[in-house]
C-alpha cells in the first residue's frame, strides 16, 4: 500500500513545478498505482482465507471496493500532501522494489530532482521523510511476504480465468482443466429433490456452490469462523492484532549512515511566535467586539404603537397626492366552487371557446364541485397575486371621473314634439304612375301642382289634392332635374335631360299668361341663337316643337337647375366642370370649377355654389366671391337656404347634416348625424319653421329649425319626425325631397317610382 | 436636478420638466432596475400618466417630485450599503472562506422598515383601508412551500403564518367579519374594521403550485416584506385597542397541533379576564376625569349639553348593531367539525359569529360525544355513528347561513346530498338583472324570518289563530308567489292595452288616410300587416330622435354605455337560455 503512495509522490511533485507534461504522467500514474494495488489487494485477501474462491463474490468484492476506495482517498491525499510537504527523493534514495516502475518516469524524475536539489533546507526535510517512508516500504514488504506464503495451496479447476461464466451457460462444459481438457458439466439435480436432500442434511447450512469450478464445496469450521470474523469487519485470523504496537526497525541514532545526522531544530522546542501572535489578534478582536460569539440574541420587541394618537394631524408632506390603487374585483356568482348550473358554459361553448383568440377567451371558466372537499388547489394562485403585484408598482395611477348614470340622461332635453306642431307626420297620399326611379320632384308657386322627372323619361305634373297625373312628357332621357319658375306670371318648367335642359309650357295660368309665355318660348328662341354666337360651344338654344318648349343644349350632361326668385334667371349644373347662370334672353356668366349644387339667394343677389367640401358665397352683381363656408364634410350633396337667406344647411354622402349661420361664423353651427347613408337632398319650408332631409336609406327627416330675428338667440333645432314609406331600390332610397310653398306639408320622390305627400 | 444642456434660452418646460421617463429616473438615481423597483415598491411610488407622453406611448412615466422623493429618502442609502455589504459576502465564498461569509451573513444590517410604514400612512384608518393586498398576499404567503429555489424561506412562511392567524383572531374575537364565499380560488372574507370594508382572500389549504415561468419572486418577496411590517403593526394596533399584549404569547402545545387560531383565542381569554377588571377601572377613571375637564369649559347652566356629551362617550364603546348581530348569530349552538372538514376555515367563521367550536383531535376542548353539540360538521359522503341530538351538515352550510343571516334549514345541506348553490354575497342581483333560483328563496326565507320575530300587526292575530302558523315560511312564501302573480299579470294587461290603443290610433289615421285617398283597399291590408313592427319603429324613432342632436363626444359616450349595457344584458340573457334549457332537460326527464 505504501509502496503505491511513494510512488505517487515522486511522481506528483514535479508535476507541480511543471505544468505542461503533467497530464499523461498522472494518467500513467493512476494506471500503475491501480495496478499495483489491485495485486496486492488480491494477496491479502487470498492470504485472509486461502480455500475461499473467487465465488464467494460478495464478501470479496465488498472487499475490494473498500479497498478501492481507500486507495482512491489516499490517492487524493497524497497528490494534497505533496503539494504541501513532501518533496521529491534523490534517485539513490528510491528503494530497489519500484525500480520497474520508476523507469517508466525516469527523465522527469531526474529533472525535478535537479530542480529541487538547490536548497539545503529540502534536503533536510527529504531525509527526514524518506526515513518514514523507508519503513513504510518495509512494512508493506513484510504484507505482501506473508500473502505469498499463503497463496499456493488450492489451484482453481478450471482454467477460463476472469470471464462472464455466461459465455458458457448453454454449453456442456464449464471450462478446462489445467491439461486443457473440457471439464463437463455436472447433471443437474431436480429442484425438489436437491430441496429434500438439503433438508436432510444437517451440514447443509456449510455447503456453498461453486459456480466457477462446478461443485459443492463444504466450508470447514475454521472457514465459517473467518467468515464471520469477515462479517463482523474484523481481521480473518484471530490472532491478528491490528492494533500491534509499532515497532521501528529503523534505528535512526545508532546508524552507521543515519537518514538525516541534522541536530533537532531550536523550533521544536520553543513555542510559536506567530501562533501566539495570531492568538493575540484574536483575543485583540474579541476585546473590541470585532468578534461576536453566535449567543442568542435578546429579542427585542420590534413592534409598537404606530398610530398612537389618530387625531394629531401629520403635517402636510411637500409631495403629490397619493391615489390608492383599485381594489380587485369582488367575484360574482359564477366563481363559486359550487355555482347554479346555468353559470356553467355547455361542451359546445367550451369548444367555441377554443376557437377565440386569446384576448377574447373569458379568462375564467366556471367549474362545479359537489363538495368541500373536492376543491383542488388553484392553480393561478401565485401568478394571479404577481400580476396584481405588477399592477400595483408599473401601472401609471390616475385620478378619472367614473360616469354612473343613465345613458338616457345624455340626450338633450327636447322640447315637447305636440308644441311644435303642424308638421308632416304622417304619409297622406301617394303618386303612382312613374315607372322609373324618380329623381326630382318641383311645386308649382301656388302649391296646386307639382311637376317630377324621372328616370324613364318623363316629366309629368300631378294635382297635389287629388294626386292625377295632369300632364305628361316624354323627354326620351332620363330626367335628373326638374324646376319650376317660382314667378306665378310664368308657368314654365324647367327639366334637365341629358345634356339638354328643357323649358316647357305647362298650359297654366290664365290666357294672358298663356300668351305671354307661348311669346317668350317663341321669340326667344330666334333671338338667343343670333345673340349667342360666342357661347355656341358651350350652349346651343333649339326650338322643340314635339314640346312645345325650347331645348338648351349643353356639351355636357346636366345634373340640377335652378330658378332666380324672380324668374328670370336660371342655372344649371354640369358636375363636370362648369356651372352657366343662364337669363332666359342671354348667357350672364360662367364659373369654371367643381360644383355639386347651387342655389339663388331668396331675396338679394347671392348666389350658393358648393363644391365637394366648401360652400362658395358670391355676390351676383359685383361678380366676386363673398364667402367661404368650410362644412368639414367629406363630399357636400345638397344644398338649401333659410327663406330669410342668413342659415344655409348642406347636406352631405357620409349622412351629415350642417346648419351654418351665416352671421354666426364660417364653420357649422351644428353638425347632424341623422342618416346612416347619403343625403341626397335638402329643403327648407317657405314659411313654416321646418326644413327636412331625405336619404338613400329610404327615410326623410323632419326638423323644427326656428330662426330667431333677435341676434343674441342662436337658432333652434329641434328633430321632428322620421318619415319612412319608401323602399329602397339599387341601393337608393328617397331621391328628392320639397316642401309645400303654403302648407306643412312634404313631398318626397322615391327611387321606388312613387312620390309621397306626408301631412301634418 | 441633472445639468445636461440646453441651448440658450430654451427652457425645458410642460410635461418635459416635470415627468421623467423610468430610464431617466434611474439615471437620475443612479440605481440599477432591481434597486429601483424595490425602492419603488417600499416606498410605494408608482408611475404616473402625464397630459402628454412626451417621449411616446411605450414609456413608463414617473413624475419628478416622485422621483425626488425616493432620492432623498434613507432607504436608498440602506439599500446601496445593504448591496456593498452583500458583495464582500460575494467575495468571500469566491475566496471559499466559508466562515467569514457565514459571519458576515449573520451580521448583515437590518433594515427596517418602520418609518415607511408610517410615512405612507400617516393614520391608522388610511393603512387599514390598504389593507386588501397585503392580507392577501400573506394569507397566499402562508400557505406556500418554503423552497430554497424561490427564496421562500421557511422563517418568512412561519412568520405570514403567524401574521394571518393574529389577524383572524382580532376579526373573530371583535365579530368584525361580515361575509364568507367559497370560491374556486379560495375563500374570500370579508370584514368590516374602523368603518372600512376589507376583503381578503385566502387559498384552499392544499399543496400550492410555484410556477416557474412567468412569476418573477423578487418582486412578490419585495411586496411580502412591505406588508408584513404593515400587518403586524396593524395587528399591534388592533390588539392595543382591546387592550391584549402584542405579540401574543400561544400554548405550545396548541401550536404544535395546527390549533393555532384556538390557542390565540385561549390566549385573548385569558388576558381580558385578567385585564376585565382593571380596564373597567381605568375607564371609569377616564370618565372621570373627562366629566371634570368638561365642567371646567363650560358655563355651568349647561347641564343638557354635558349629558349629551357623557352619553355620546358611553356610546362609543358600544358596538353598532352589525357586530352586534354578528356577535349573537350562532349563539347558543355548538359545533363539532369532523376530521376531512376545511379546519382552519370553520375555526375562524363560527366563533366570529358566536358559535362554540371544537374539533376531532388533541387539544380539542370538548369531544365527539359532548351531548350539547346540536350541529356536526361532515363532509364526507356517509356519516356512521348518528347522534339524534344534533344536526349533520356540510360545511357549506355554515357559509350560506352567515352570507344570509338567517339561520337556514338544514335539509339540504344534509350529509351525501348535493348542496345548493353556493352564491355570492358581493353581487347585487338586481344591479346584475339576474336573481338566480336559490337566491330567491333565500330572500323568501328571510322575509319569513322576519315575519316571524315582528309579526305584522292585525295580521299577527290571525296568524296565531291559523292553524297554518306552523307552516309560515311555506304560507308567507306562497302569498307572496301569488302576489307577485297578480302584478305581473296586471302588468301584462296594461302592456296589452296600450299596444291596443295604439294600433288602434295608427289605424284611425290610416283609415283617414284612406277616405281622402280613395284608393284601392289592398294597401289597407299591407298596411295592416305593417303595422306591427311599425310600432316598435316609432319607438326606436322616438328614441333616437334626441340622439341626432348630440354632440359627437356625448354620442360616443352613450353608445359606449349602450354597448356596455348590451353586454350585460347578452350575458344575463345567456343565463336565463341555459336556465330555461336545464328546466326542460330536468322536465323531459320527470316525464
Amino acid at each position: 500500500m505504501r509502496a503505491g503512495k511513494t510512488v505517487s509522490v515522486e511522481a506528483t511533485s514535479p508535476k507541480k513545478k511543471k505544468n505542461n507534461n503533467n497530464d499523461k504522467k498522472k494518467k500513467k500514474q493512476n494506471q500503475t498505482e491501480k495496478k499495483d494495488d489491485q495485486n496486492l489487494l488480491k494477496k491479502t485477501t487470498e492470504s485472509a482465507n486461502s480455500v475461499q474462491t473467487e465465488n464467494d463474490a460478495s464478501l470479496k468484492i465488498q472487499e475490494l471496493e473498500q479497498q478501492q476506495q481507500n486507495t482512491t482517498q489516499e490517492l487524493a491525499a497524497t497528490d494534497s500532501d505533496s503539494d504541501s510537504d513532501y518533496q521529491v527523493f534523490s534517485e539513490d534514495e528510491v528503494s530497489e522494489d519500484y525500480e520497474s516502475l520508476r523507469e517508466s518516469e525516469d527523465g522527469e524524475s531526474e529533472s525535478s530532482g535537479d530542480e529541487v536539489h538547490g536548497s539545503d533546507d529540502d534536503v533536510n526535510n527529504d531525509n527526514d521523510d524518506g526515513h518514514e517512508d523507508q519503513s513504510d516500504g518495509s512494512e508493506s514488504h513484510q504484507g505482501i511476504e506473508e500473502s505469498d506464503s499463503s497463496e499456493d495451496e488450492v489451484a482453481p479447476r478450471n482454467t477460463i480465468g476472469d470471464v462472464p461464466l455466461e459465455w458458457y451457460k448453454d454449453e456442456k462444459h464449464i471450462g478446462y482443466d489445467i491439461s486443457g481438457k473440457k471439464i463437463t458439466k455436472k447433471e443437474r439435480q431436480d429442484k425438489l429433490a436437491s430441496f429434500l436432500a438439503s433438508v436432510d442434511d444437517s451440514k447443509n447450512w456449510r455447503k456453498i456452490y461453486d459456480e466457477y469450478n462446478d461443485e459443492d464445496v463444504e466450508l470447514t469450521k475454521e472457514e465459517t469462523k473467518i467468515i464471520r470474523r469477515l462479517l463482523k469487519g474484523k481481521a480473518p485470523h484471530a490472532d491478528f492484532d491490528p492494533y500491534a504496537d509499532y515497532v521501528d526497525w529503523f534505528k535512526y541514532e545508532d546508524s552507521l549512515h543515519p537518514l538525516s545526522n541534522a541536530p533537532e531544530p531550536k523550533r521544536r522546542f520553543i513555542p510559536s511566535k506567530w501562533e501566539s501572535k495570531k492568538v493575540l489578534r484574536y483575543v485583540r478582536a474579541i476585546r473590541k467586539g470585532l468578534i461576536k460569539f453566535d449567543e442568542p440574541k435578546e429579542e427585542e420587541p420590534r413592534f409598537y404603537l404606530m398610530w398612537g394618537d389618530d387625531s394629531s394631524t401629520a403635517e402636510k408632506a411637500n409631495r403629490l397626492s397619493y391615489i390608492p390603487a383599485p381594489k380587485s374585483k369582488l367575484p360574482g356568482h359564477e366563481e363559486s366552487y359550487n355555482p347554479s348550473l346555468e353559470y356553467i358554459p355547455t361542451q359546445e361553448e367550451l369548444n367555441s371557446y377554443q376557437l377565440m383568440y386569446d384576448e377574447d377567451r373569458p379568462k375564467f371558466i366556471p367549474k362545479r364541485f359537489t363538495s368541500f372537499r373536492s376543491i383542488p388547489s388553484y392553480e393561478n394562485a401565485v401568478k394571479e397575486s404577481f400580476e396584481r403585484c405588477m399592477d400595483l408598482y408599473l401601472c401609471p395611477r390616475v385620478r378619472k371621473k367614473r360616469i354612473n348614470i343613465d345613458p338616457e340622461t345624455l340626450k338633450p332635453k327636447l322640447p315637447s314634439r305636440k308644441d311644435l306642431k303642424p308638421y308632416p307626420a304622417t304619409c297622406y297620399l301617394e303618386y303612382k304612375g312613374h315607372k322609373g326611379a324618380v329623381m326630382s320632384i318641383s311645386t308649382e308657386a301656388s302649391g296646386q301642382w307639382i311637376a317630377s322627372g324621372s328616370t324613364d323619361g318623363t316629366v309629368r305634373i300631378w294635382e297635389v289634392e287629388s294626386g292625377r297625373c295632369l300632364r305628361v312628357w316624354e323627354i326620351g332621357e332620363p330626367v335628373h332635374c326638374v324646376a319650376w319658375n317660382p314667378s306665378p306670371e310664368l308657368p314654365v318648367l324647367a327639366a334637365s335631360a341629358g345634356q339638354d335642359v328643357v323649358l316647357l309650357n305647362t298650359g297654366f295660368g290664365n290666357e294672358e299668361d298663356q300668351k305671354r309665355v307661348g311669346e317668350l318660348l317663341q321669340v326667344e328662341t330666334h333671338t338667343a341663337s343670333d345673340d349667342s354666337d360666342n357661347m355656341a360651344s358651350i350652349v346651343s338654344w333649339l326650338q322643340d316643337d314635339k314640346l312645345g318648349g325650347i331645348r338648351l343644349r349643353h356639351f355636357k350632361t346636366v345634373t340640377s337647375v335652378d330658378w332666380h326668385r324672380r324668374g328670370d334667371y336660371l342655372s344649371t349644373v354640369m358636375p363636370a366642370d362648369i356651372l352657366f347662370s343662364v337669363h332666359l334672353i342671354f348667357i350672364v356668366f360662367v364659373y369654371s370649377f367643381l360644383s355639386m349644387d347651387h342655389v339663388f339667394h331668396p331675396t338679394r343677389s347671392i348666389f350658393f355654389v358648393s363644391t365637394k367640401k366648401t360652400i362658395r358665397v358670391y355676390d351676383l352683381l359685383k361678380q366676386k366671391l363673398i364667402k367661404k363656408l368650410e362644412t368639414g364634410l367629406r363630399e357636400v350633396s345638397s344644398i338649401a337656404i333659410h327663406p330669410a337667406g342668413d342659415n344655409v344647411i348642406v347636406g352631405s354622402r357620409e349622412g351629415k347634416l350642417c346648419w351654418f349661420d351665416m352671421d354666426l361664423s364660417s364653420k357649422p353651427y351644428r353638425i347632424l348625424k341623422c342618416h346612416p347613408k347619403d343625403i341626397t337632398n335638402v329643403a327648407f319650408h317657405r314659411s313654416y319653421p321646418l326644413f327636412a332631409s331625405c336619404s338613400d336609406d329610404g327615410t326623410a327627416y323632419v326638423f323644427h329649425g326656428m330662426v330667431y330675428s333677435d341676434l343674441n338667440q342662436n337658432p333652434l333645432i329641434v328633430p321632428l319626425e322620421i318619415l319612412r314609406g319608401h323602399t329602397s331600390s339599387n341601393g337608393r332610397g328617397v331621391m328628392d325631397c320639397k316642401f309645400h310653398p303654403r302648407q306643412p306639408w312634404l313631398f318626397t320622390a322615391g327611387a321606388d317610382s312613387t312620390i309621397k305627400l306626408f301631412c301634418h | 436636478m441633472p445639468k445636461h444642456y440646453r441651448p440658450a434660452g430654451k427652457k425645458k418646460e410642460g410635461n418635459a420638466a416635470r415627468y421623467s421617463t423610468r430610464s431617466q429616473a434611474l439615471k437620475l438615481l443612479q440605481v440599477n432596475t432591481k434597486l429601483f423597483r424595490k425602492l419603488c415598491i417600499y416606498k410605494g411610488i408608482f408611475p404616473r400618466e402625464p397630459k402628454k407622453k412626451f417621449k411616446g406611448n411605450h414609456h413608463t412615466y414617473y413624475h419628478l417630485k416622485d422621483v425626488a422623493f425616493l432620492r432623498h429618502d434613507p432607504i436608498l442609502e440602506e439599500l446601496r450599503a445593504k448591496s456593498s455589504y452583500l458583495k464582500k459576502v460575494t467575495k468571500a465564498k469566491a475566496k471559499k472562506n466559508r466562515e467569514l461569509a457565514d459571519s458576515l451573513l449573520k451580521r448583515q444590517p437590518e433594515i427596517k422598515l418602520d418609518r415607511l410604514v408610517i410615512e405612507r400612512y400617516p393614520h391608522f384608518i388610511d393603512a387599514i383601508r390598504d389593507l386588501d393586498d397585503p392580507l392577501t398576499m400573506v394569507h397566499l404567503f402562508a400557505a406556500l412551500p418554503a423552497t430554497d429555489r424561490m427564496k421562500i424561506e421557511v422563517k418568512r412562511v412561519h412568520n405570514c403564518r403567524k401574521l394571518s392567524h393574529e389577524w383572524q383572531a382580532y376579526i373573530a374575537r371583535s365579530h368584525k367579519l361580515r361575509k364568507v364565499f367559497i370560491s374556486v380560488k379560495g375563500i374570500y372574507y370579508q370584514a368590516e374594521v374602523e368603518g372600512q370594508t376589507i376583503t381578503w382572500l385566502t387559498p384552499h389549504g392544499l399543496q400550492q403550485v410555484l410556477p416557474d415561468d412567468d412569476v418573477v419572486y423578487d418582486v412578490l418577496l419585495t411586496f411580502l416584506e412591505f406588508y408584513e411590517t404593515l400587518l403586524a403593526f396593524v395587528n399591534f394596533k388592533l390588539y392595543h385597542s382591546i387592550n391584549v399584549k402584542y405579540p401574543p404569547i400561544l400554548d405550545p402545545k396548541l401550536e404544535a397541533s395546527a390549533a393555532e387560531l384556538y390557542a390565540l383565542s385561549r390566549y385573548f381569554d385569558a388576558n381580558s379576564r385578567k385585564n376585565s377588571d382593571q380596564v373597567e377601572e381605568t375607564q371609569l377613571e377616564e370618565s372621570e376625569l373627562r366629566l371634570a375637564q368638561l365642567q371646567r369649559q363650560l358655563p355651568s347652566n349647561e347641564a343638557g349639553a354635558l349629558m349629551q356629551l357623557v352619553k355620546g362617550a358611553a356610546d362609543e364603546n358600544e358596538e353598532d348593531e352589525d357586530t352586534k348581530e354578528c356577535k349573537n348569530f350562532f349563539k347558543n349552538m355548538k359545533f363539532f367539525l369532523s376530521r376531512e372538514v376545511p379546519r382552519e376555515s370553520l375555526l375562524f367563521v363560527i366563533p366570529a359569529f358566536g358559535g362554540i367550536v371544537s374539533w376531532e383531535g388533541e387539544g380539542a376542548p370538548f369531544n365527539e360525544a359532548d351531548q350539547s353539540i346540536t350541529h356536526q360538521i361532515v363532509d364526507r359522503p356517509t356519516q356512521g355513528h348518528i347522534y339524534l341530538s344534533r344536526e349533520y351538515v356540510q360545511p357549506q352550510w355554515v357559509f350560506d347561513c352567515i352570507n344570509a343571516r338567517i339561520i337556514l334549514p338544514t335539509e339540504a345541506y344534509l350529509v351525501g346530498r348535493v348542496p345548493p348553490p353556493h352564491l355570492s354575497p358581493f353581487i347585487d342581483n338586481e344591479e346584475e338583472g339576474y336573481v338566480p333560483d336559490y337566491a330567491e328563496t333565500i330572500k323568501r326565507l328571510k322575509a319569513a324570518a322576519k315575519n316571524e320575530i315582528l309579526p305584522m300587526p292585525g295580521a299577527g292575530v290571525e296568524d296565531l289563530d291559523d292553524p297554518q302558523n306552523l307552516l309560515a315560511e311555506g304560507y308567507i312564501s306562497r302569498t307572496e308567489a301569488i302576489e307577485a302573480a297578480e302584478r305581473k299579470q296586471k302588468m301584462m294587461t296594461l302592456e296589452k292595452q296600450y299596444r291596443d290603443e295604439l294600433k288602434m290610433e295608427l289605424q284611425v289615421t290610416q283609415s283617414s288616410a284612406l277616405d281622402t285617398n280613395k284608393q284601392s283597399s289592398g294597401e289597407d291590408m299591407e298596411a295592416r300587416e305593417e303595422s306591427l313592427p311599425d310600432i316598435q319603429q316609432i319607438a326606436n324613432d322616438t328614441a333616437n330622435m334626441s340622439k341626432v342632436l348630440m354632440s359627437s363626444k356625448k354620442r360616443g359616450l352613450y353608445e359606449a354605455m349602450k354597448k356596455g349595457q348590451e353586454r350585460k344584458k347578452a350575458h344575463v340573457d345567456l343565463l336565463k337560455e341555459r336556465k330555461k334549457k336545464i328546466d326542460e332537460g330536468k322536465k323531459s326527464k320527470k316525464n
